[in-house]
């Protein structure tokens, strides 16, 4: 069965295309000049520059991280490009009529229309292809409720109060390698503010888009929930299929105010590479929120994605009464290595978090769940639970946890569980006496094992993350 | 490079004796290794700086016996200070058991062999160990030899003394033995004590190490096991913590339907530490394993676990349980766990647990019920929760014998 | 006895005794009958002082001390017992030490001397037989891996040993077929000395059939609304506790 397995498992990656594009392209390289031209591209005030400057200063410093259950060929960061964009969009374009349609194809065949008149009602979208922001729809209507939703290149220069108030607070210059990285040749991403009891009235969401070949997407999104307000934030990404391998190091920020609920989900599906290994990203991704009095920060992610996956969706919870948690699909089939997972950090009293990481090995993949709780000192009365289920499809894969729990106080408590399984023979038995094929059988088995995680999506990512589950799994079984 | 570090490794490059051969490649890595510091994962929570600061003198005071185990009838092997006493040691040997001091076991060709075959490399300690343990016992017993009594390893130490202690043992096919390592002692002294078992086929092992070494003490030891197809291990570790205390223990299941069980405790006071790393390898099919780790932990205490299952490619058909419960009593204890798998077969079960709590109030409002004040209760009920795992213990006279020690470390505790 | 005046106690801020006024002379047996949720066994826990249920009004002595300020080992030394509906289980710490730290605590609690060890076991042992779990139950952990009616049996051998004033029985004969229920019955009846006395809460006749109460109250939304003789149960076995709504309306009716 293993044979026929492996054989299977190697599917059409349908976001796999090129867009013709033509772009203007940093050459190779990472210095001082490389950074100031960034800057200068995107007309930032002095500030902002000695920022960056500041933390490459921090990065030059830094080791490459190497405890995470992963082997890579080691980045050369001289052979990246640090930026590229259209040259369509040179001159901004103004409104979408401006956008070189095959910018527009592009997000047509991702299926994500940009014609707001063809989006489904609800939900505003920012798309960022490679280093610069396309468009940012529903920016005006949005405007009307305070809610300020636009990349957060404009914000730097429309909104630097907010922007210099609590960009890296949560994820500082020197958080981590890839993290100090990123504070230095940030290019594009999202900048969110929603204002006091306000409920944003629409779904936000990011679509990523890396196309140009030998870039890096250094990709900056930064969500501030003021009080009692309520955001739920979507994010995508596809790439080009392509035989090298291509760096993604973003950062996300959320800062979640008294009583403010911060909803953030992911629907990871980067280029995964080939089933020997050969190309796909390199996802080096820091997500963070920090939750103030009575706050609350759910992380959502499906992963399918990436030739690496090493990302950490956090919550602080510094303040009383906060929520943090973190329900995780992580899915990995041929050469793929993911070492993923959340850290949990209580601070405040009465402070509660929850994880539930699902992870699905098959083909020859590594699949690690990595996770921190921690219980503070001032945690008094803190609960978390944690699940880690792991699934193996096949003999030549690997399934791995790494708990850490440290705690402080002897009122907080902690549980921790974690099982292994297989899809059982009893259970296929059971599925295909009742007339189901194999394949049917390993997906329906597959999305009841992940079903916990999949109700804590909006219902169209549900539906996209139950389909790319499908397609990732087809013709898994022999 | 640490001055410690420095002068074990002069002191080490002086030793020559039968084994001098097998040290020379630990010492090789030792040179090589740098002296762990708290981004050292193996040593994130234990700082050892301890070692550095410390000035060990030797004083001139009377040696600590470890106490007696009463009705245990055991065939004692006596240490003080890392240095094998053969009068206070059992002469007599039942047929098919044979003991030889370290010092003298040049004639046992599978002893050079086998020594550091099963101890991993990573061991930091170990590596000092096997370069400068000279003293020690080895164990032999022969295929079949069912030997009733225990063997017990005592080792007592005095304040200001290092020493390095190995016990090697080969326990032959369908041979059945059991195996008590008592440390006690609670001077400021420094002593490593690897112990390497090598169980073979069919053969059965129950395996105590008391690790009792408390106070100033500072104490860094392993237990590594080597166990055959169908062979079983039942091992106990009661831990108490001291300025220092660790021990890394290896269960490698190299043979199928082999069966492990490990049960440990751990009762922490003051500001002492214990740091358990242990590793389960299932490296072939149809394996069993499983641990339980009761902790509690008091005062200012510091108790860390690392427990790590690990199931090799094509090891199918495992069943590996591990199950860490801890309690928390005090608001400047800590506790750190991390119960890891790390899995390469599909065909497999295998879970980990890991809770860090309080007692449980309703258990609590049942014996407050019962006219038990709260306090009572609260050593009636932490005192349950480890015996528990010394109700498992197959040793009756080391279980009656725990008992009173455990209540009363227990009722001295500072909680808050 | 036990004087219990104007009693309410809530759980979390909710109210579920709501003015509940008892008095048991010694030697007495009282039935305390009502519908789930009535506040029965909240009445067990907060007489006895269980942590979160919170007494918000009211007063309970018994033979004139103050029960309410005690703790809840203060309250137990001071004669209370309670036969809990569902007894916890507790690994590791056997029956036996349990038994005896317990009769330790509550014989200091009332100036007696400790009982030597041979004298507690002979009475541990006495106890056991009369509920009729075997020697063995003595060294298992506290009611672990015990069946329903072991259970059940375990808790009335303790308040055998325990020799309280006054115990409360809450709902000791859920759960057990005919026969546990005699010999649960039994052992509370051996105990009936005139002097101690009892008070049993139950949701059904049946065990009153063995248990023979001097009196029946009907415990509705957290107040006694009715009380009588032992033909109180036997009616409400007949008519069940819907007549109950019909009380409370008319009730309210009147306070209009």
């Amino acid at each position: 069965m293993t044979d026929q397995l492996d054989e299977a498992l190697a599917r059409e990656y349908e976001a796999g295309f090129v867009s013709d594009v033509e772009s203007r392209t940093f050459d190779p390289g990472l210095d001082e000049s490389v950074i100031q031209r960034i800057s200068a591209m995107k007309e930032e005030p002095q500030w902002m520059l000695d920022w960056r400057l500041k933390a490459f200063a921090i990065w030059k410093k830094m080791p490459e991280p190497d405890w995470a259950h992963i082997h890579y060929d080691k980045i050369d960061f001289e052979s990246i490009s640090y930026y590229s964009a259209p040259k369509s969009m040179d001159e901004r374009p103004k409104s979408l009529d401006e956008v070189d349609p095959e910018l527009l194809r592009t997000y047509e065949k991702l299926g994500i229309p940009l014609i707001e008149q063809q989006q489904l009602a609800g939900i505003a979208v920012d798309v960022v292809f490679d280093s610069v922001s396309v468009v940012t729809t529903f920016r005006e209507q949005l405007k009307e409720q305070g809610v300020i939703f636009c990349p957060i290149s404009d914000a730097i220069k429309e909104h630097p109060e907010l922007v210099k108030k609590y960009l890296g607070s949560v994820v500082s210059q020197k958080d981590n390698f890839f993290a100090a990285l990123n504070c230095a040749v940030f290019t594009d991403g999202s900048f969110v503010y929603i204002p006091k009891g306000t409920r944003c009235p629409m779904e936000l969401s990011t679509y990523f888009r890396i196309n140009e070949l030998n870039t890096g997407q250094f990709e900056r999104t930064l969500i501030i929930a003021d009080e009692g307000s309520h955001v739920s934030y979507l994010e995508g990404c596809t790439a080009p299929q392509r035989d090298e391998n291509q760096l993604h190091a973003a950062v996300v920020e959320l800062v979640c105010l008294d009583n403010a609920e911060i909803k953030y989900s992911t629907v990871q599906n980067w280029y995964p590479g080939d089933e020997n290994g050969k190309g796909g990203i390199y996802n080096f991704v820091t997500k963070r929120g920090i939750c103030h009095d009575s706050a609350k920060i759910s992380w959502t992610q499906v992963e399918t994605g990436s030739a690496v996956t090493w990302k950490y969706p956090s919550c602080i919870l510094k303040g009383d009464n906060s929520i943090g948690e973190f329900y995780s699909v992580a899915l990995t089939r041929g050469a793929q290595q993911a070492d993923t997972g959340t850290k949990m950090i209580h601070l405040g009293k009465n402070t509660r978090s929850t994880i539930i990481s699902k992870g699905i090995s098959a083909g020859k993949s590594n699949n690690s769940y990595r996770g921190l709780v921690h219980m503070g000192k001032g945690s008094s009365g803190a609960r978390n639970f944690t699940q880690c289920d792991s699934l193996l499809i096949g003999d030549k894969c690997g399934a791995h946890t790494f708990p850490y729990v440290e705690s402080r106080n002897p009122t907080a408590i902690v549980e921790h569980e974690a099982t292994t399984s297989k899809v059982s023979d009893d259970q296929m038995f059971l599925c295909r006496q009742r007339g189901l094929d194999p394949e049917k059988a390993v997906s329906m088995i597959v999305n009841g094992f992940c079903k916990e995680v999949f109700k804590e999506l909006p219902m169209e990512f549900a539906v996209e993350a139950g389909k790319l589950l499908e397609i990732s799994l087809e013709g898994s079984v022999g | 490079m640490s001055n410690w570090l420095a002068q074990a490794i002069t002191e080490a490059e002086q030793v020559n004796d039968w084994l001098s051969p097998k040290r020379e490649s630990s010492l090789a890595l030792l040179k090589k290794s740098p002296w762990p510091n708290r981004q050292t994962e193996a040593w994130k929570y234990t700082p050892i700086n301890v070692i550095e600061r410390t000035k060990f003198e030797p004083a001139n005071d009377t040696f600590h016996h470890t106490s007696d185990i009463p009705n245990l009838n055991a065939i004692d092997l006596v240490f003080f200070n890392g240095i094998f006493d053969a009068q206070a040691s059992t002469s007599a040997l039942p047929a098919g058991l044979s003991i030889s001091a370290l010092a003298d076991g040049a004639s046992q060709t599978w002893a050079l062999e086998s020594f550091n075959k099963i101890k991993p490399k990573r061991h930091f300690f170990g590596l000092i160990n096997d370069a400068l343990a000279t003293q020690g016992c080895i164990i032999d017993v022969a295929c079949g030899a069912v030997i009733e009594q225990p063997i017990r390893i005592a080792q007592g130490f005095s304040s200001g003394s290092q020493s390095h202690t190995r016990v090697l043992m080969r326990l032959g096919e369908s041979a059945k033995a059991v195996v008590v390592e008592q440390l006690q002692g609670d001077a400021l002294c420094l002593n490593t004590s690897f112990a390497e078992y090598q169980i073979a086929d069919k053969a059965h092992l129950e395996h105590y190490r008391l690790a009792m070494q408390s106070g100033e003490a500072i104490s860094i030891g392993g237990c590594h096991f080597h166990l055959g197809e169908a062979s079983q291990l039942e091992s106990n570790l009661i831990g108490f913590g001291s300025q220092l205390s660790r021990v890394d223990m290896d269960i490698i299941h190299s043979g199928e339907h082999s069966n492990a069980k490990l049960n440990v405790i751990y009762l922490l006071d003051g500001k002492e530490l214990f740091d358990l790393h242990s590793a389960i390898e299932h490296t072939k099919p149809n394996g069993v394993s499983e641990q339980n780790v009761r902790c509690i932990v008091a005062d200012r205490a510091n108790a860390i676990f690392n427990g790590r299952i690990h199931i090799h490619r094509d090891a199918q058909k495992i069943l590996a349980q591990m199950n860490n419960r801890n309690l928390l009593l005090s608001e400047n204890a800590q506790i750190n766990t991390k119960p890891e798998l790390e899995i390469y077969a599909d065909d497999v079960r295998c879970a980990h647990g890991a809770t860090i709590a309080q007692i449980d109030e309703e258990a609590m409002f049942y014996l407050q019920s019962r006219g038990i004040s709260r306090v009572d209760a609260q050593v009636l009920l932490s005192f349950g929760f480890i015996n528990e795992l010394v109700d498992l213990m197959n040793n009756s006279a080391i279980a009656d014998w725990l008992r009173p020690i455990l209540r009363q470390r227990f009722a001295n505790m500072e909680i808050q | 006895m036990l004087k219990i005046n104007d009693l309410h106690a809530s759980i979390a801020d909710n109210d579920i005794i709501k003015g509940l006024t008892l008095s048991v002379k010694a030697g007495e047996v009282h039935a305390i009958m009502g519908p789930n949720g009535a506040g029965k066994s909240t009445f067990g826990y907060a007489l006895t002082g269980r942590d979160n249920y919170e007494i918000t009004q009211g007063s309970a002595t018994l033979d004139g001390q103050d029960l309410l300020d005690l703790e809840v080992e203060e309250r137990a030394a001071a004669g209370l017992f309670l036969a809990f509906q569902y007894p916890v289980e507790i690994p590791g710490v056997s029956n036996m030490e349990f038994l005896k730290v317990s009769v330790d605590a509550q014989r200091s609690g009332r100036n007696l001397a400790a009982l030597s060890s041979s004298d507690f076991l002979k009475r541990a042992k006495s106890a056991c037989k009369q509920v009729n779990l075997p020697l063995s139950f003595l060294k298992r952990g506290v009611n672990e891996g015990f069946s329903g009616g072991e259970k059940k049996r375990n808790e009335i051998m303790q308040m055998i040993l325990l020799e309280p004033k006054l115990s409360i029985l809450d709902e000791s004969d859920s759960g057990l077929d005919i026969d546990a229920l005699k010999v649960v019955a039994d052992g509370i009846n051996s105990q009936r000395d005139g002097k101690r006395s009892y008070i049993v809460i139950t949701h059904y006749q049946r065990l009153l059939d063995y248990i023979k109460p001097d009196f029946v109250h009907v415990l509705a939304d957290g107040k006694i609304v009715k009380s009588g003789g032992p033909e109180l149960a036997l009616e409400l076995e007949s008519e069940g506790y819907s007549w109950l709504e019909s009380y409370d309306r008319n009730a309210q009716e009147e306070n209009v």
